[in-house]
């Protein structure tokens, strides 16, 4: 079985994987960071999502062996200690009921703010279309993200 | 009463609540003691724990000498925001800063009575009975906290964790006091705070497990990791039923990572060293199904033969008729169905995101063989429920595979196997005939149930009930060419038409829309108990099309413990009920459910959000639940919206 080193929230690893075994079940069953949560596994809720060099990338579909050499962050590693602008945000405006999407929530948040530091409602729209939340959380996750974007 | 708090005690409150009422509450006074577990390490994220405990005054709460208390939620957190609302309950009465309180769950315990989460019922249940458990223990801390001082206990007051002296100078930290507290008896009477000195109740305070939710340390089921666990997924019939006849395994265990194929006695489970490999081992498995008598299944004969059966009714001469219909609907919660398994010295140890720990408890004990005191329910959060946790069938097979195995096993569902192996919402078709000669709130007359595995879905038959009376009443007022609202008004009185009135009053009722849009009205008390009248304003943008731009929800649940999380239940309601009014249908051909995931079982999505404003009414009544209660109202407020808007009556759902 091939090895692959991988750059994940400032640490480096060397797991040994199958080529094609998509980035959530490396990030989930080998390294056992959990926050990356499995929805759909074909790359249509976006609750797996990391960041790939800053992209959000839904890691059910991302082979192991594409992401060599690159820099991931998962909801792990997006602050030391939660206080990240977005995190802060989502607590401050009761964003989470369940929570299970939120990390994938955030950290597409995260990568729209990166692009647009003040997006309108309907930026917030087409970035985060596809980030299912079955909960029904969108109207305070509009919100949060204006109020991290008003703080950032 | 008996002297050692470490003695099973039970004491009778009488409280001094709601005019003098009397409360006959029974706490257990015995220290928790937990069954003999032998829990392996767990490997990754865990809770942030407590330091050490060193006085537990009842089974729902604990005390430090750090001063932090420790409550136990002993029922099931799955978005609803039960673990908050039991601390908070607990820490308004024991008088403590919200910043010290922590939360632990707890085991599937008969100690607490049935502990399913379900029917909405959490705080209205033990709204008084948490309080009682609090001012218990506060009243201990006084009176220990009054002996030292040598005054009279009735005198001293609590604030944020200390009890304060009459002379308002000297105070004394809880976490001082908890050693002798420990030595005292239960006192059999305490006072609950009158609401106007409520410093934590009412206050609207996002969920405790938030931090950790956008840490991505949260621990749902699908997160537990174990010492050596292996991961399964399993092989199940794809109709209802079936089972199998043979398989050809040889492609599955060439999968790298592949371990075992298990057959169980009607599915097929692949064990693998990770789940990806579970999953490639599944797929490259070769079965034989057999099908059995479902094979044949179809939702939509079951519905056509349901509309022929209610047509034949012969109406009264001039009676307003018209049938309602409604499909079967998936859960589909974002966490698929998972549960992790591990059989050693004698147990049967599993970690499952369950609404019924003690279903789970019994289902596994009947799978693994073992007698229920030999099986420990973990329960962990859980990503979105919604009624689908309510059963076990996902703890059952997990048992039965780690009963084969010496290491734990957590058997993964794919989004697949959750939208298709489900206990559907019922598809009904509903029969209404009216005269219009007098009015009255229509009842109709239902056709369900079939052949179809079904369960308890968010708000269960209030979901049609709601969509065919309430449609049905507005196509009573354009018969009687009445206004909706005054029809309403007219069929419903008391805490009903305060919030019907509300919702319209707030909504801009009767104000004039622009062409392709419609307001619609809707009302609805879930079990009878919550009252939640919804005005939803939709535009009809093409043919077919609904947009739904604003809803407008007026909401009395009694006296609130969160009134923010009433709110974001009412949006949650909202959106769970789109999903079903305007996208998602479960159906059924040749035994098989058709969708498969969420591209064909779509849920809503952030550009279909409306925007919601939710009214609380002020209530001093008892508080009657929020978890389901949002759903109901929605469909048919849409629905009446669309004819408003277009002159055309939807009498199905998905509306389009």
């Amino acid at each position: 079985m091939p090895t692959f080193d991988l750059q994940v929230n400032n640490h480096a690893y060397t797991v040994q994987a199958e080529e094609g075994m998509p980035l959530l079940w490396v990030l989930r069953d080998l390294l056992r960071l959990t926050g990356t949560k499995f929805g759909c596994g074909i790359g249509m809720c976006g609750t797996c999502t990391v960041l790939i060099d800053g992209e959000p990338t839904r890691s059910c579909i991302t082979p192991v062996s594409s992401v060599v050499g690159k820099y991931i962050v998962t909801i792990e590693g997006l602050s030391e200690d939660g206080t990240h602008p977005v995190q802060k945000a989502w607590e401050e405006e009761k964003v989470v009921q369940c929570g299970y999407c939120q990390p994938g929530q955030v950290l597409n948040a995260v990568a729209l703010l990166e692009k647009n530091p003040h997006p309108s409602d309907s930026d917030i729209d087409s970035a985060m279309q596809n980030v299912l939340c079955r909960c029904g959380t969108y109207q305070r996750i509009r919100k949060a993200i204006h109020r991290a974007a008003e703080e950032a | 009463m008996k002297d050692q708090i470490t003695r099973r005690d039970f004491i009778k409150l009488v409280g001094a609540a709601g005019g003098g009422l009397v409360l006959a509450v029974y706490l257990d006074a015995c220290v928790p003691s937990a069954p003999k577990v032998v829990t392996p390490t767990i490997v990754g994220p865990t809770s942030t724990l407590p330091p050490a405990i060193t006085w537990a005054p009842n089974i729902y709460l604990k005390v430090d000498e750090q001063g932090i208390l420790t409550v136990t939620a002993f029922r099931s957190e799955m978005g609803q925001g039960i673990r908050t609302a039991i601390a908070m309950l607990i820490a308004e009465e024991l008088d403590v800063a919200w910043d010290s309180v922590r939360i632990e769950q707890a085991l599937a315990d008969s100690r607490y009575g049935d502990q399913q989460t379900g029917g909405s019922v959490s705080v209205s249940s033990y709204y008084t009975g948490l309080r009682v458990a609090g001012a218990v223990a506060r009243q201990m801390l006084v009176n220990v906290a009054a002996q030292a001082w040598k005054t009279d206990a009735a005198q001293c007051r609590t604030e944020a964790g200390f009890v304060i002296h009459p002379d308002g100078q000297q105070k004394s930290a809880y976490g001082d006091l908890v050693d002798r507290a420990a030595e005292m008896k239960v006192p059999s009477i305490a006072s609950l705070k009158d609401p106007s000195d409520f410093r934590i109740l009412g206050k609207d305070i996002g969920h405790w497990d938030a931090p950790q939710i956008v840490t991505g340390k949260a621990v749902y089921g699908l997160d537990v990791r174990l010492q050596n666990m292996l991961f399964a997924v399993i092989a199940r019939c794809p109709v209802f039923d079936g089972t199998f006849d043979s398989y050809d395994d040889t492609a599955t265990k060439a999968v790298p990572g592949v371990r075992q194929v298990i057959a169980l006695e009607d599915r097929i489970a692949v064990v693998a060293e990770n789940t990806w490999a579970a999953i490639q081992g599944r797929n490259a498995l070769k079965v034989v199904w057999n099908e059995g008598s479902n094979a044949t299944l179809s939702s939509d004969d079951m519905k056509n033969a349901a509309i022929t059966q209610l047509a034949k009714a012969k109406p009264k001469e001039g009676n307003l008729t018209a049938i309602y219909e409604s499909p079967y609907e998936a859960h589909a919660t974002m966490e698929p169905m998972n549960c992790t398994a591990y059989a050693h010295d004698g147990l049967c140890e599993v970690w499952a995101p369950t609404q019924s720990p003690q279903d789970v408890q019994r289902a596994v004990a009947s799978a693994a063989n073992l007698r229920s005191d030999k099986v420990i329910v973990h329960v962990t959060l859980i990503g979105g429920g919604f009624g689908r946790r309510l059963q076990s069938d996902y703890a059952e097979e997990a048992a039965q595979v780690a009963m084969k195995l010496d290491v734990p096993v957590q058997v993964v569902w794919t989004r697949e196997d959750d939208i298709q192996h489900d206990f559907y919402h019922p598809m009904a078709v509903q029969y209404f005939s009216q005269p219009l000669d007098q009015v009255y709130i229509p009842g109709g007359l239902a056709r369900g149930g079939f052949s179809v595995p079904t369960g308890a879905w968010r708000s269960v038959e209030n979901f049609a009930q709601a969509y065919g009376v309430q449609c049905f009443i507005d196509e009573m007022a354009s018969a009687l060419k009445r206004d909706p609202l005054d029809l309403r008004l007219e069929l419903y009185s008391g805490r009903a038409a305060n919030v019907i009135k509300l919702a319209a009053e707030q909504a801009g009722w009767g104000q004039p829309m622009a062409a392709g849009e419609g307001r619609g009205l809707a009302y609805h008390a879930t079990f009878g108990v919550t009252h939640v009248a919804y005005v939803a304003e939709v535009a009809v943008v093409e043919t077919g099309k609904v947009r739904v731009k604003r809803v407008v929800a007026a909401v009395d649940c009694g006296q609130t413990v969160n009134p923010d999380n009433v709110a974001a239940q009412i949006e949650s309601g909202i959106v769970f009920g789109l999903t079903a009014a305007l996208k998602a249908q479960t159906t059924v051909k040749n035994g098989r459910v058709q969708q498969s995931n969420f591209f064909d079982y779509p849920i809503l999505q952030m550009s279909e959000m409306p925007l919601v404003e939710v009214y609380v009414v002020p209530s001093d009544q008892s508080p009657s639940g929020m978890g389901e209660m949002g759903v109901p109202p929605i469909a048919p407020a849409v629905a009446n919206a669309v004819f408003a808007a277009t002159g055309k009556r939807v009498r199905h759902i998905p509306i389009r």
